[in-house]
Formats: structure tokens, sequence, C-alpha cells
């Protein structure tokens, strides 16, 4: 420390200076050059030392047998621990309880620290939000956090400053408006659920109550809430209890994929749906009902679904509620009611409901059996509506779900806290008439995402000073006088509060990598507050919760919990048992009569739907390479957005192709992207994802040139900002590449996926084992035990040696409860350092996922020849058994084999069985001959094709040159530096060359046996209990549809899972003895509707061709009873009964 | 009745005149006109054709350095493989070439054990094609593993890690011992072969290096009845030695597809039809080789129109069975009832590969059909595109085989469709490049026909006819 400065009094060498306070020797300045840590959370509180910092927080952590981390390891070398500190073993994971804030809402978690950097995010199991499952989102921040291309630096006006320069500032514009009672300062932010931003908030209001507020989100949730607020009159936020609910009615809510909270919804549906053995699955299945245009998640796993506009959803919803009262009754006997007069309304807006083409009535009989069922369901059904849908039709759910008795049973409802906001069109407005003098815009992106006719970049601008506090330096802050870098969420002290009302704290994992901010952080600032570190915010709104009695126990506790069960919100009860129709009525007419009815859609006049991308959120992941790559889940595609629309429209719009490029137009606004033909997508609407055709965005944002995907707000206007119509669309002669991971659509007609309505169910409850060639292998020679002769003998059988008797891993998926949201993808990427490929990788099928979720389409058989099977996959889209499609998901993952085909034909060993059951990869041994690839029959190996985490992305194809413009060998220094903290340590980084797949999480399985030894000692019990071992796809699954175990206890939940009838092996035939297994979805359709198809659309395909699963036949031979088709399919089998031939 | 007027004595009849055999020496050309005519072109200036076409085989062989550099430095992934086609054009060029190395052994051997005479004219080219189509072929399995700097642990040999050993039940690891095994003893049959010859143009050179190099590789060949009978004895012995290894190589590849349970690959009926074709590939490059040569070496005594016929019948032949393949692998898909298996085909056929399915039909199982007719077949021109057409047919049968196989298997969600890159295509024909120096080395340095053999087949080797016998003919 021989030339520190900070030490030497006299400063030897050339003159120069950090600052203008340096050079004038300012106490400030001598103050800050002193400290070792400029601005870190180590920043003691209350002005105690570092050492009472380390004690509080040390003894905070220890509470859950954890210790202090908190500062990342390049700081940690600078600071040894001179004393360690207790619990904390280096190289072993800590987990720290903390929450990702989402918009009006927040994810409990659990983040794993390892030596001092989080490297994997989880779900909190102790929350009933998600139960420890978590979305895709909360999975993949963890990239953006090591993010090289986030804002590093404080910039006034595009220039880097000093911290101090920026404090000093909001120090004199604090006192200024505290002097003026804050008079032209306004504030733009996003909505939250923050206890202590809103308490920040208010003080500001308070001491500066000519300040304004103002919100603006581009994906706006809060249309539920402001449905039932204004039906009931109360200011609410609902809580749905999918749970709960029998009967489930989405009317264009996609509740498990792109709404709020989907995370936790998918875990009440899935618990909803779970089949258990032994019990009236009729009585305890729910049935979901969709409405939609686009095919959403929800769609995709609904019973029933109806596509319709967006715009037709008001129509449908209208008809529903007319439906509900003439099915209820009784309701308008009274004379004077207002409800006769409602349903004559009603019933002209449901005119507007779409006639099917050659169905007659079939709409109207739809829409009357669903509600039937409903009505059928009382009190234990529920009815939600999408965020995009207009007001009216939140009104009119939540007058359904009155005359439902559903309030109170599976829909509550807490208070929302937050304080009117001001809109951003009226933040226009201040701003056009020059009334702003400081605009503060907290996060968000209005420059990228506002509407397009608000002209925000110019709007903006146009305030005198404007302060910008965001995570990148993105379009807000090109042009504004402060931007301020924002710390993330795992770099930052807060709290939160759920969707259902927790109170859960934002701990920080890490200091801040380049000295971020956050928003409390800098209203605190802005408010002349003493307390402006983040850490004391939150204690401080804290104590004022729990008040100041064992106030530090209770700090402890809750961080260490992550949630304070006290502090949940309490529901509102809002007296709807019996709803008062008097008040009720003329408030949901007026909605109605207000709601202008959207034109039918038609060629000329097409409807546009603005929707939340399942990856890039409103934009805000666009640089995030995991959800770059991660395929949407519907669509599969990857690395773009694209014209969503159904094959009718393409046809319709002069047959227009898959991959063109169109410019779409609305109200003079233009945009252009490539069409993609959807299945089950509702005709004359187009579907243009958000989030996309980011002008500032980082070095994976802006892959291959220019940024990824088009820009669909530029065609976002103020009016019909979810959805709106009259758009037409141009052909411009030229296509766009696009990098889909599922090329083909269709199963065809095999038994991959299995699947039974309930009624199916029932008459065979082991219908899945009765499929595909295993089930008709009567013919073949048989032991005495009733299984299929082997004619190689099992290695374990062979040298039973090899076999561990205390631990054989498998594992089951339901994919009852699997709706196919993906979460478990990213989550796999994150746990085993799986790396992204870029588009064009991705495009030749390379993307390196260890785990995809296949996604099938199946139409009507009848429209379905074999021809159609071998045509080439770019021709699916023309084909006229997409209109209507049922979808079925499933989760491909290495089955992990017993007799492994993959292992046989490895010339070199590399890939071997393990004692325990598991397929294991030797990765140093492996010389990538791909053979073990091709012999897979699930095909989940994945090849390290170039040096994908060595060289930069996009130049893989030029090895060794690539970079050497920049003067590089290898990615600039700090891309690798930054992106290799956000690799786990416990997982092997592969090399080009070598072969990979899921290894079922093998570090956990090893961390796990480590720690039960350890546990075991003289014991001998070493067994691993069930549940201990958590997969990263099982921790993520919010639905909870992946158990993992040891198929050894016959307790465990895995081999219960496997003693289901259900269960079976894809490809079982093959004899490969997968250790993963599946369990058979079913369907809960409604024999009443229109839209009933006796079995499911897949199983009639393979019905067609294998004969029915639901009839005995296959090892039972000797039955006959099934159709004649069958029977030629197995010539020879009357002699066969058990001979050998 | 005329019966009563047969003559009671009978007239013996002449015997019928023996069917005299086409002579495989057309001419009579004694053996003095064979030496000069073979070591000649060995002998004689080297031509200015000679000289251009290897000056352009060598700039294509650059390619493979070039792109094979290229491969080894940036990764597999120049090429167009994906998941599921992780084996691509390496591997369909691979088996090609290997396919086409089986001619020469088969010619040298079985026909040899068979007593087959007129192998004689055509086996030295065809071993020396035979062995550098198996160099061509053994580039491939090299390259196409992800770390080729590792590719020797495919090897059995000791090391440092343990008792770390190669994988026995791998059908790649099969495939290591049979390839080098046939190179090796081909080369060695090929060699033997050789001497001689190479005593005979040793005798005959006049420059000190030739002199000198010929003599060195003739190993003292004296032609001494002592080393005659030794030759003959280890020319049989060898030839028992490869022929079983003629069968043995292409069923060992075909068990790369056959062991494996891709639908399409996994067929028990792969190792005859994989032998069949390889010998129907290899004679269609023989023809191919051989005419052109035939017209410019003038060696139309030597090579008859009567051994492109035959040649031609073999070909027939064995495009039959291979066409005969390619129906009961249809039928077995079929009778076999698995719907697995059912839809490879119907795919291979008719699904987004079907252009590559109808040209091997056309030329593998059409083509060989004009054969049949003894004018076509006997037309020189017309055979020699006809071989071509063979040539391509069996690229396109392996090309079938791996990728529409592949493309399209068990799981639909993983289905793909296969293109190559510029990579993939130019080391191919970088390939043909290497081939095509090392086989006009061939026939620039060393005899393109077995001079000692074709003479033993001549009349003047033939004791009981007239010009033969033992009247100290020149050898």
């Amino acid at each position: 420390m021989k030339n520190d400065p900070t030490l030497s009094s006299k400063p030897t060498g050339p003159d120069y200076w950090r600052s203008l306070d340096e050079l004038t020797g300012s106490p400030e300045f001598q103050q800050w050059a002193e400290r070792e840590f400029p601005e870190t959370v180590l920043d003691a509180p209350d002005g105690s030392s570092r050492r009472d910092f380390m004690k509080i927080m040390g003894a905070s952590f220890l509470l859950g047998g954890m210790g202090l981390t908190g500062c990342r390891r390049p700081e940690e070398a600078l600071v040894p621990f001179s004393k360690m500190p207790h619990h904390y073993t280096h190289g072993v994971a800590q987990y720290f309880a903390t929450s990702m804030p989402v918009r009006n809402s927040a994810i409990p978690l659990l983040v794993k620290s390892s030596d001092g950097r989080p490297t994997k995010i989880e779900g909190n199991p102790d929350l009933t939000e998600g139960g420890g499952g978590t979305d895709t989102f909360a999975q993949a921040s963890l990239l953006n956090l090591y993010d090289p291309d986030r804002s590093r630096h404080i910039l006034k006006s595009g220039k880097k400053a000093s911290s101090e320069e920026a404090e000093s500032a909001l120090a004199s514009l604090s006192e200024q408006y505290q002097a003026n009672a804050g008079k032209g300062l306004r504030f733009l932010v996003q909505p939250t659920q923050s206890p202590s931003r809103l308490r920040l908030e208010g003080h500001i209001r308070e001491a500066m109550p000519q300040a304004q507020w103002h919100a603006y989100e581009p994906v706006d949730f809060g249309g539920a809430s402001r449905g039932y607020s204004a039906a009931l009159g109360q200011s609410l936020r609902p809580v749905y209890h999918f749970d709960q609910a029998k009967v489930i009615f989405s009317l264009d809510c996609d509740f498990l994929g792109t709404e709020q909270d989907a995370f936790s919804h998918i875990r009440g549906y899935a618990k909803g749906r779970r089949v258990q053995d032994g019990e009236d699955h009729h009585a305890s299945t729910n049935r979901l009902y969709a409405v939609e245009s686009l095919l959403s998640l929800t769609g995709s796993n609904a019973d029933h679904r109806f596509r319709v506009t967006s715009g037709q959803v008001f129509a449908v919803a209208a008809a529903m509620m007319d439906q509900c009262f003439e099915e209820l009754g009784g309701t308008d006997n009274d004379a004077g009611s207002p409800i006769p007069a409602l349903r004559t309304s009603l019933r002209d807006k449901a005119k507007q409901v779409p006639q099917i083409p050659g169905k007659d009535g079939w709409s109207a009989k739809w829409i009357s059996e669903s509600v039937k069922d409903l009505v059928a369901h009382k009190g234990q059904c529920l009815i939600v509506a999408g965020q995009r849908q207009p007001e009216a039709v939140h009104q009119l759910v939540a007058a359904m779900n009155v005359l439902l008795g559903n309030l109170g049973n599976t829909v509550s409802f807490v208070a929302d806290e937050q304080p009117g906001y001001l809109s951003l069109e009226s933040l226009k407005a201040s701003c056009d008439a020059g009334e702003v003098e400081t605009l503060i815009i907290l996060d968000g992106n209005p420059v990228y995402d506002a509407p397009a006719d608000l002209d925000w970049k110019a709007t903006q601008r146009k305030a005198q000073n404007v302060i910008r506090l965001g995570y990148y330096v993105d379009e807000t802050s090109q042009d504004v006088d402060w931007h301020l870098p924002m710390a993330h969420y795992l770099e930052s002290w807060g709290d939160n509060r759920s969707g259902e009302g927790s109170w859960l704290p934002v701990q920080p994992l890490i200091a801040p990598l380049f000295g971020g901010w956050s928003e409390i952080e800098l209203l605190a600032r802005l408010a002349g507050d003493a307390e402006t570190k983040g850490y004391d915010i939150a204690r401080t709104t804290l104590k004022a919760l729990t008040g100041a009695s064992d106030f530090e126990a209770q700090w402890k506790q809750c961080l260490h919990d992550g949630h304070h069960a006290a502090l949940k919100s309490k529901p509102v009860s809002v007296g709807a048992k019996a709803p008062d129709w008097s008040k009720l009525t003329p408030q949901i007419g007026e909605a109605i009569t207000d709601e202008a009815q959207s034109t039918q859609a038609s060629k000329e006049a097409l409807e546009v739907v603005f929707h939340r991308d399942a990856s890039m959120d409103d934009g805000r992941f666009h640089n995030n390479g995991w959800m770059q790559e991660w395929p949407d889940p519907i669509t599969k595609i990857t690395w773009d957005n694209v014209i969503l629309m159904s094959r009718r429209t393409a046809s319709e719009l002069d047959n227009l192709q898959n991959k063109e490029v169109v410019e779409v137009e609305l109200e003079g606004r233009k945009v252009e992207g490539p069409v993609w033909i959807q299945p089950g997508f509702a005709d004359f609407t187009l579907g243009l994802a958000l989030g996309y055709g980011r002008a500032e965005t980082g070095r994976v944002g802006s892959l291959g040139g220019g940024s990824v995907g088009y820009n669909a707000y530029q065609l976002r206007g103020s009016q019909g900002r979810h959805f709106a119509t009259g758009a037409k669309v141009r052909r411009l002669n030229k296509t766009h590449a696009i990098s889909c991971t599922q090329d083909h659509w269709s199963m065809e007609g095999r038994a991959i996926v299995r699947e039974a309505n309930l009624e199916n169910f029932e008459t065979k409850r082991d219908f899945a084992q009765n499929m595909d060639l295993e089930a008709h292998a009567g013919h073949i020679p048989h032991d005495a035990d009733g299984q299929p002769k082997q004619i190689y003998e099992h290695p374990y059988d062979a040298r039973p040696e090899t076999q561990s008797e205390i631990h054989q891993w498998g594992m089951a998926i339901d994919l009852n409860t699997c709706v196919g949201c993906s979460a478990c993808v990213v989550a796999c990427q994150s746990e085993n350092n799986i790396p992204i490929v870029g588009k064009d990788q991705v495009a030749n099928s390379r993307e390196m996922h260890w785990m995809r979720i296949d996604r099938y389409y199946s139409g009507d058989p009848q429209k379905r020849q074999l021809a159609d099977s071998l045509i080439m996959d770019e021709e699916q889209a023309y084909q006229e058994w997409i209109d209507d499609v049922q979808v079925v998901n499933q989760p491909m993952l290495c089955q992990h084999c017993e007799s492994a085909p993959c292992e046989s034909v490895c010339p070199v060993n590399a890939t071997v069985h393990d004692h325990e059951g598991l397929n294991v990869m030797a990765y140093n041994r492996c010389v990538g001959t791909r053979y073990c690839s091709n012999n897979c029959a699930y095909k989940v190996r994945r090849f390290n094709y170039f040096d994908y985490n060595k060289r930069p992305i996009d130049q893989l194809d030029r090895g060794p040159w690539a970079t050497l413009k920049d003067g590089f060998i290898e990615r600039p220094e700090d891309e690798v530096n930054l992106v290799e903290m956000a690799k786990n340590p416990d997982v092997t980084v592969r090399m080009r060359g070598v072969m990979e797949k899921c290894t079922f999480c093998t570090q956990r399985i090893e961390a796990a046996k480590i720690t039960q030894k350890v546990a075991a000692r003289d014991s001998g019990d070493i067994e691993v209990p069930d549940g201990m071992i958590q997969t990263a796809c099982q921790q993520a699954c919010p639905a909870g549809a992946i158990a993992f175990g040891n198929v050894l206890d016959p307790e465990s939940a895995v081999s219960k899972l496997k003693q289901d009838p259900r269960n079976y092996a894809v490809l079982g035939f093959l004899d490969t003895k997968p250790r993963l297994t599946y369990l058979a979805k079913l369907r809960n359709p409604n024999k009443n509707m229109p839209d009933y198809h006796e079995m499911p659309l897949s199983t009639s395909e393979y019905t067609r061709a294998m004969g029915s699963p639901f009839e005995a036949h296959g090892a039972s031979h000797g039955d006959h009873g099934h159709d004649g088709a069958h029977e030629e399919a197995h010539v020879g089998e009357s002699h066969a009964e058990g001979g050998q031939h | 009745m005329a019966s009563n007027e047969l003559s009671s004595s009978v007239k013996i009849a002449a015997p019928p005149k023996e069917l005299e055999r086409e002579p495989l020496v057309l001419n009579n050309r004694p053996p003095s006109w064979i030496t000069n005519q073979v070591v000649g072109i060995i002998e004689g200036k080297t031509p200015r054709w000679w000289w251009i076409t290897f000056i352009i085989s060598a700039l294509v062989m650059l390619l493979c350095p070039i792109y094979i550099g290229y491969l080894i430095t940036t990764g597999v992934g120049v090429w167009g493989l994906n998941s599921p086609i992780a084996w691509g054009w390496a591997i369909v060029n691979f088996v090609f070439w290997i396919g086409i190395g089986h001619a020469g052994t088969l010619i040298s051997a079985v026909l040899f054990l068979l007593r087959q005479k007129w192998r004689t004219s055509i086996n030295r080219a065809a071993e020396a094609m035979t062995i550098f189509a198996v160099m061509c072929a053994g580039i491939f399995p090299g390259i196409h593993v992800g770390r080729i700097w590792y590719a020797w642990w495919l090897f059995p040999l000791p090391n440092s890690n343990g008792p770390i050993w190669p994988q026995f039940r791998s059908p790649l690891l099969w495939d290591v011992f049979a390839v080098s095994t046939y190179f090796t003893v081909s080369f060695l049959f090929w060699y033997m072969g050789l001497i001689p010859d190479l005593a005979t143009i040793r005798d005959r050179c006049k420059n000190f290096f030739s002199k000198f190099f010929y003599g060195l590789f003739s190993l003292g060949w004296t032609g001494s009845n002592r080393h005659w009978r030794n030759y003959e004895k280890a020319y049989l012995l060898l030839a028992g030695l490869s022929t079983p290894l003629v069968l043995s190589v292409h069923s060992i590849v075909s068990f790369d597809f056959a062991v494996s349970q891709v639908p399409g690959w996994h067929t028990t009926i792969f190792p005859p039809y994989f032998v069949a074709g390889a010998i129907f590939s290899g004679f269609g490059m023989v023809l191919t080789l051989m005419i052109p040569l035939r017209s410019i070496f003038k060696l139309h005594d030597l090579l008859t129109v009567r051994h492109i016929e035959l040649m031609c019948k073999v070909t027939l032949a064995t495009g039959t069975i291979v066409g005969y393949a390619y129906g009961m692998e249809f039928f077995i898909a079929w009778y076999g009832g698995n719907p697995y298996e059912a839809y490879c085909f119907q795919n291979r056929a008719f699904g987004p590969y079907w252009w590559a399915y109808w040209i091997m039909i056309s030329c593998n199982v059409i083509t060989p059909q004009f054969f049949w007719v003894k004018k076509w077949r006997t037309n020189v021109v017309f055979v020699w595109i006809l071989s071509i057409f063979v040539n391509i047919g069996m690229w396109f049968e392996r090309f079938v085989i791996v990728v529409s196989s592949l493309h399209r298997d068990y799981i639909p969600a993983n289905w793909s469709y296969y293109s190559p890159t510029k990579v993939d295509v130019l080391t191919f024909v970088g390939t043909f490049g290497l081939f095509m120096v090392l086989f006009l080395l061939f026939i620039r340095f060393l005899p393109l026909i077995a001079i000692s053999e074709v003479k033993g087949v001549t009349n003047y080797a033939d004791p009981h006819h007239p010009q033969g016998g033992a009247k100290g003919g020149h050898h």
C-alpha cells in the first residue's frame, strides 16, 4: 500500500486530481478518499463501525444457519476474513431469502450465493405464492445482474459524473422543492406495492404537495383491480384461488402465462387439476374454458376453447352475463328491477358474438352450455378477464362472479394501498404546457414504450431538468440531464408485497457491482431524509409496521423467512354474498353502454393485439441472452417477435407466406415484421408481441446487427393500447429468417404424449400403459412374470455389485399438471451453465437447452391424411387442420435409460451408467463422435458444435480468427469476467466438441449425499431423505409437476407417482427402461359442449393407426373386440400366443 | 413308313466344335508386347494431359487441408450438422469411399479364388483404387469427431488415465479395426502383386534413381522358380485372408447403422445389402476409371470389351441385389407392423428428402438394368456414362440412409432438416482431388496392369496351346 494516495500526505509524481474537490482539498473529499469502500452496502447502519455491521448482518443470517456474504469476491479478497464468519464454509453455497419486485407485485425467492455471488434463483417454498416455483423472468433476472451492458456510471448530460455530484444535485433539488412545495416537480413512476416506496412517496407528497405523480406501465395489469373496484365501490386488488375453482372461465386471460403472478396461478390451477388415485375425479378435477384471440398457454391448456378476436370478447362476456341471468332465474321478477333493461342491453351487445361459418348456433350453444356448467358450480367457479380487456369486461366479470357466488370463495380481495397516480397523457399535457421544471423518471422506459402518438422522446425533453434512474442507458436515458444507474434487486435493500399481499423483504446478495441506487434510495435523497441507505429505509418502514418492540428479532426473522406472516394483508370483505343489484346494475349498465363496441375485424380492417411477450416482458429483458434464446412456450420462436395470424387470415390477405415480411399500418403508424401463421389463432387478428426492436440495447439485444425483433410500440397509440381494429397489411416482398426450435407440429399419431378424457380414463385407468408398440407385444415371448422376455441381461442383473442398494434415482413428470410455462428451461440453463448459441445456431437446431418443452398440436383426424405427415415442415402452416387445434406439452430431457442406447455406442466410454442409475457424461473423455445423439431415441443430447463459452457468439464460425480485429483472441475482457460470475461453480463448463445433456442435477444429488453422510455420522443412515434433493427444473416448476427421488424407497414421492396407473415410459417398447416416466394427461371436457370430442384429438389420431387404448388389447391378447383395421396390423397374432416365431 | 427306311448303319457324327472362349488378350499379343505396352506408359514421356489433370487435382486436393484446418480450429459446427442430424456428409463420404474401396480386393481376392482369369487385366488398377479410396475414407472418421486431438482414444492404447479402454461394444470401434485391417491387408496384397512387375521395370530402366527405387521395392526379385513358388503361395494365402475382409469391412460399416435403434438404420438386412452396394459402387468406379485409361494408353487388347461386359454383369447383379434390398426394406417396414419404421420409409420416398431417394433409385436400380442388353453393355461410351450414374447413386444411397433416417426419427418435436455447408461440400471435393492425385501418380509410376498375371492367362502360358508351353517365352 506504499503508493496509496489516500495514505500518503504528500503526493509524489505529477499532480493528478480526481475531482475539483481534491484540488481544493475539501474535507468531503478527504473523507471520501479515506474510506476504503466508497458507497457500498458495507456502509454500516446508524454510523456504527464495519465490525458492527458484520455482527448485525452475520447474526441475522445465522438464524437460518447461514453465514455472511454480501460482498462479491473481489472485495472479499481485499479484506480477508480475519475471523471466519460462523457457518460459512468456502465453497459451500448459501441461500438468502429475498424477493423480486415486479409490477405491482413481487416474487418470493431464495437465492443461492456461491462465495459471495448470487448464482441461482429459486422460489421460496414457504409461501403460497408459487410454493417454491417461480416464473421464467425471475430465473432469468440473474443474468441481468451480470449484464456487461448495464449502466455503470452516473451520467450528467451524457458525461460521467461522480456520485457526490449527483448527490449534491439531488440535495439542492430537494431543498428547492421543499421550499416551493414541489411546484414544477413531476415524477413518472411505475406502480408498486413496496411499503418503503409508498412511505417515501408519502413523505414527498407531504413535503412537496404540488409535486405530481404520474404512473405509466406499458403492460397494464391493473384492469381487474379497476373493474372490481368500480363494480364494488372499493379500492381492491383481487386474489384468485384457482385451486378452489372447479370451473374456470378465462376471457382472454392468460393467467397461466403472461398475466401477473402467473406462476402463483399455475400452482393453484395445477392443484385443482391434479388427479389423485381413488378419488372422484369428476368432482375434484377442474375444467377450463377459454375464450381468446391469441393462442395462449391458458388456451392451450383449456378443455374448451373458443377463438374470437379480442374485440369480440366483450360480446361473449355480455352473452354470458345474459345467460347467467337466464340460468339463475328469479333475479328479475321484482317489479322495477333494473335487470330486464340490463339484459336487453346485454343481448344487444351479445349480437356481436361471432358465428362459425357452417355451424349454425355453435357459438350460442358454446356459451350457453359453458354458462350452465358455471352455474352448476356456483360458488366453486371463477371467471377471469385478461389484462388487455377493457374495464367493461372486467366489470362484467366482477358482476358474474358476484352472481355466481364466487366472491369470498374463489376470488378474495386485498386492499390496494397505492395512492392514485396521474396518467402519462396528463404528464404530456403538462410538459407541452411547459409546466414541468424537473421530471424524475424512476425506471421504466417511456421513450421506447410510451404510446407512439405521444411522441415521448420530444415530450420528455420539454421538461427543463430530466433525472432518470435506469438499469440501462436506454432510449429514455439518451437525452436526459442526469442518468443514475439503478441497482439490481439482488444488490439492493427494500421491501415489497406480493399479489396476495404478503410482506416480502428485498435483501441484497452482493454489493452494487457498479454502485447503482435503488428507487427508494433516490426518493429518500429527494425527500431530503437523513436516511438514504436502502437498508435503513427498509428497516424504518418495517419498524413502523411492526412496532418498535422486539423489532430486531422480527427483522432477523423475516430476513430469514423471506416474509413476515403477521404483515400479510388481510382479506377485505366486500359483503358481496348477497349482491346489491340495485347498486351494481346501473354501474354495470353504464359500463356496458359506454363500451364502444369494437368493429368486427375483417381483412380490410384487421385487429391488432399488442401482447406482453413471454420472454421480453415489455422490453426489459431484451438484452438477456437466456430470454432471447428461450423458446416462446407456444410458438417456440427464439430471438424474434413475429406478426402472428391465423391460416385463414394469411390466405385471405393475398396468400401471405410464413416468414414473409409485411408492413402493418394502423392509424397512419407503420411497423414491419415477419408473418407467422399460428395454429388456433383467431381469424383477422394480428398478434404483435411487445418488447422487441429496442433502439438502445446491449450486445445481446443487437446480435447480428440492428436490434432483435421489431418494435411493436411504434404501432401502438394511446387509444386501443392493448388491441385496436382497423389495421391494414401490406406485402413487402422480402422474408425474414425465424429461428424456431420446434419445426414439426404434429405428433403424427404417436403415443409420445398420452392423453384421455376423464370418461375414457374411468373406463380404463391404465390406458397409458395400453398404448404404443409395448401394448402390441403379446406375440413376443414372455417370462413367467408376464414381462417380455429379454434378449440381453440387464447390466445390474449381470453385475449386481455395480448397483447401489441405497439410492436409485428416478423422475416422474405429471403431464396433467404441467402447463408448459417453460420456467424449468431457464432454471436448467441457469443451474447447469448452459450457453446460449445465438439466432443462427438455433436456426440450425443447435440450441443447447438440456430440457425442452415439446409442444404438439393435434387437429381433427378427419382433416389430416397420411400424405400430410410427409410434407416439408414449412408447408404445415397452410393446412386446414391447424385452425382448431388441441395442444399438449411435454418436458423432454435425458430419460436416464437403464439400458441406455447412447452408452453402448460410445467408442470411448464417455457416457456410462453409474451405480445409482444415472446416465453420466464424462466430458473429459468425450471425443465427440455424436453417435450417442444419433442413437438417443429422445434426442435430448446436445453437442457443442462451437466453443460457445469462449468465442463471441456472433462470430462462432470464425474460429480462431474471431475478434482478431479487436486485438483479442477471445471475448473482450469485461464480457468474460462478468458473465462468468453467473456460472454455477458446481457444474463444469463444457468446451467445444463435447456432448452434454441433463444430469438430473448430479451436483445437487452429490451435495445432498454429502450433507446426509455428514449428518449420519456413525448411524450409517446415509440414505438421502425424500425431498432433500430437488432438481433445478423441479424446483422451478410452479405446477409441481416434476417429482424426483429415490425409486428404491417405496414411500418417496416419485415412487408413488410411478405406481400411478397413468404412469408410462415414452417409447417404452424400445426397452430402454427410462428412469424418467410420465403421467398421462387428462382432459375434462363437458359432454354438452359443441366442441366435445369423445377422446382427445391426439388420442383419436393414435387410435386410427393403432387401435383405441381404452379397449383391452395388446398384452392381453385373445380379445378380438376391436376394429378390423387394427386386426390387420397384427398379422399372425392368433397363432402367436406366447409362442416364439 | 419312314422309319423302315432308316439305314442300319448310323453315321458317327463328328464331335461338335468346341466353343472357343473369347481370348482375354486380343490379337494374340505376345508377352513382349504386353510388357512393352504396360511398362511403356511408365517409361515414356509424361504426357501433357497428365500434367494438366495432375495440377488441377492437386489444387482441388488443397481444399482438404484448407477446410479441415478450418474445421479443426473452429469446430464441427462449420458443417451443416445439427440435432437430430448429428452425422452428415462426413459419414456419407466415409461410407461412399469405403464402398468404392470394395471392388479392388473383391476382384483380386475373391475372383482369384474363383479362378476368374479375366480379373488379371483390371485387378492392379482396381486394387490401387481401393487403397486410395480407403485413404480418402479414412480422413472422415478422423476429422468428424468434435475433439480431433483426442481421436486416438479410439485405439486401445495403454494410457495414464487408469485402465480406460475403448468401448468394445461400439460399432465405431469395430470400424477402426475393420478399416485399418482392410487397408493393411489390401495394401500388402497390392504390393505383393506388384513385386514381379516392379522387377520387370527395374530390369528395363536405365535411369539410376529409377533403378534404385524400383530395385528397392522389388525386394530382389529374380523370377526364380523358388521365388515364384513362394510368391504364388503367399498370393493365395493373402487372397484367402482378404476374402472374408471384403465381406467384413462393409458389414461392419453397416453395423454403425444396424446396431443403432434409429428407424431406417436398425435392420438386419444391412450387412449383405451394404456389401452388395459396395461391390456395385466399386465396379462402377473401376469402369469409370478404366474405360478412359484403356483409350488413352491403347490397352484395347488387354482390357477388352469382354472385360467391360463382365464388369457390367457384376454391376447388374449387385445393382439388382441392392434394388431387392430397397424393396425388402419397404416390405419389412410394412410387414413388421412397426409404425415408426413404416413412417421412416414412407418419409424416405415421399418426405422432404424424396429427391435424394429417387435419385438413388434411378441411379442404382434402373441404371444397371440397361446392362441386360448386350448391345448396350458392349458400348463402351454408354457404359462409361452409366458407371458415373452408379457412382452418383451410391453416394446418394448413403445420404438417404444417414440423413433421411435421422431427420425424422421417434420424437416429432425434434425433427429437422439438414443442408450441407460450403465446408461440407468442398472437403468432399477435396478428397476427389486427393484420390485423383494418388491415382495419377499410380498410373505414372507403377504398372497399371498386372503384367505377369496377364501373361499367365494368354495362350503363351497355356502348355496345351500350340503357342504355349515352356518354350522359353519371355516373362
